[in-house]
Parts: C-alpha cells; sequence; structure tokens
C-alpha cells in the first residue's frame, strides 16, 4: 500500500517516473527537471508526507551518465521512498533540494565536489570536504586514484619471489594485476 | 589484559609461520595492499635414492601494516592453508606509525594471543 501511494505521488508531480522495486525501499526514477517537484510532492501530499529528508548523494552510473539519488521518509507513515534521476557526465544539473529541506545544502556540497554535478538554486555551492583548488571529482570512475598509482602493488610478486628478484628481473610474460585496478594507460582517459 | 575479551573480537592478525606458503593469495586479495611478502625458492633434495628433487618456497618477510588495514578479515577468510587467525589482542598502540607495521615475531606474539576455545 505505502509503496503504490508513493509511487502514485511521484506520478502525479511526473508522468514520466517509473519505478524499480528491487529493495524493500522503492526507487523511483524521475526525469531532472521534474526532481524538485517530485520531492516537493512527496514531502506535502497527506498520503506521503515524507518530512525528513535523510540523505542525497550520487553514483557513476558510467553510460548512463551519473545518478543523482535522495532519500526520504515520513517518520510518521514510517515509510520511503530513493528519489533518482540520471545526469549526462559534462555539465550534468539538477534543481537544489535546498528550497525543500534546507539540510539537503551539505549533501549538495558534497555531491557538488565528489561529482562535479551542479544544483540549481543552491545558495552556496563551495566544496565541502575538500581543499582548496583540489581539482577533479573524486568519486567518478575515470578519477585516478593516486595511492593506487604511487605505490607498488604488493601482489605483484609470485610466490619464492622478493622485492629484490623483482628489480633485477626482465619483463617477464604477464605479471599478476591488482584486482579493480585497470591497466596503465587505459586509466584516466574516460 | 586482564579483563577477557570477546573471543572472535578483531583486534590483531596472528600468522602461523608454519602454515604459510608463501602463495601470495593475501597480499593479492588485500584491498588496503597493507600485505608484505617476500620469499625465495629452495630445492630439497629428494628422500630417497632416485626420488625427485623438490622446490619448496621459503618465506622471508611477512608483515601487516595495521596502519593501512582496516580489518576487514578477508586475508583470513582467503587463505587456503589456515596460517592466519585473528586474536582479541588490540593493545598495540604507537607513537611511530612504522610501529604500526607487524613485521614476523610480531605475528608471531598476536599468534600466542589466538584464542583456541571458539
Amino acid at each position: 500500500m505505502t509503496a503504490e501511494a508513493l509511487y502514485a505521488v511521484a506520478r502525479d508531480a511526473t508522468p514520466d517516473a517509473s519505478v524499480d522495486g528491487s529493495f524493500e525501499t522503492i526507487t523511483i526514477d524521475i526525469p531532472a527537471e521534474s526532481w524538485v517537484a517530485v520531492a516537493v510532492a512527496l514531502r506535502d501530499d497527506a498520503t506521503t508526507s515524507c518530512r525528513f529528508f535523510d540523505w542525497l548523494s550520487a553514483y557513476d552510473a558510467v553510460e548512463r551518465g551519473l545518478a543523482v539519488v535522495a532519500r526520504l521518509w515520513s517518520v510518521e507513515r514510517r515509510h520511503g521512498a530513493v528519489i533518482r534521476t540520471h545526469v549526462p557526465r559534462s555539465d550534468g544539473v539538477v534543481g537544489s533540494l535546498t528550497g525543500v529541506f534546507a539540510g539537503a545544502a551539505w549533501h549538495e556540497r558534497e555531491t557538488f565536489e565528489m561529482f562535479g554535478i551542479g544544483f540549481d538554486g543552491h545558495p552556496d555551492l563551495r566544496p565541502l570536504l575538500l581543499p582548496e583548488g583540489f581539482e577533479g571529482n573524486p568519486l567518478r570512475k575515470e578519477f585516478v586514484l593516486a595511492s593506487r598509482v604511487a605505490k607498488a602493488w604488493p601482489g605483484a610478486k609470485e610466490p619464492g619471489e622478493s622485492d629484490a628478484d623483482l628489480a633485477g628481473a626482465p619483463p617477464r610474460r604477464r605479471r599478476a594485476r591488482p584486482p579493480g585496478v585497470p591497466d596503465s594507460g587505459t586509466w584516466g582517459v574516460g | 589484559m586482564s579483563e577477557s575479551l570477546p573471543p572472535r573480537s578483531r583486534g590483531s592478525i596472528g600468522l602461523l609461520e608454519a602454515n604459510c606458503t608463501s602463495c601470495m593469495l593475501c597480499a593479492r586479495e588485500c584491498p588496503d595492499w597493507c600485505i608484505y611478502i617476500d620469499s625465495h625458492k629452495e630445492t630439497v633434495p629428494p628422500p630417497a635414492a632416485g626420488g625427485r628433487a623438490k622446490v619448496v618456497h621459503v618465506l622471508d618477510r611477512f608483515a601487516i601494516d595495521f596502519a593501512l588495514c582496516m580489518y576487514c578479515g578477508i586475508c583470513i577468510e582467503v587463505c587456503p592453508f589456515d596460517a592466519l587467525f585473528w586474536s582479541p589482542e588490540f593493545d598495540y598502540a604507537s607513537s611511530d606509525v612504522l610501529g604500526l607495521t607487524h613485521e614476523r615475531p610480531q605475528l608471531r606474539a598476536t599468534m600466542a594471543t589466538v584464542r583456541s576455545d571458539l
């Protein structure tokens, strides 16, 4: 019942809403231009009354661009939904929720610095955690982790090898690669 | 420690050197890249005449940098030879970050604190 109510209210705000019920908390996909309208509707509608803003963040959806997600919750109805929208990798912008939930300000500043997503209408979109002058958006897939480049992988050695063997050895067939770290030259290009 | 700690608490990691084959699996699976292993090959003569000589890996260095370790326990899970164990021993703070890299003597000492009553 509650999932239907949440979805119905989102549908009323934007006919393009679709629901992903893979998890217990439903995820409502909406177009970026309806982002603020759907949040307002879920907050104000008597059947949903999601007046608690839990969090807002994003993730790198690779081919689909960047996904912005926020979780809204109703304390009295004990239900909630995750709203999600996709924006392009370059110059992706979504409306700011600061006018709907003042507490969204910090979340949007963090999402801005970590992913480079703009929040239209945010009163003060400064970096929150990163030092001044920091270049890049660390939570994007193409961001090169300095610590994974600066340090040699301890697992590169084969059983029976030591650092000294590696130093003098000619480059051998195929060295084991660290899992999850792309080959050098293919990383950071994306 | 005078007070008893929960036997399964994840305080530190001990190495049972006799079981380690220097296979590198723990070092490769470690998400933090904080396990360092050096080893060399030695040829063991055949036990009886006519047998074949065997090549074995001999451990030279095994170190865990607890400044990087996030206590996920993947190294312990992944070890096929049961050479790594959780110890409840947590009391090894150091004023020098290098002091958190535990080499074989410390890992051996930690092994002595591993609870066998699980």
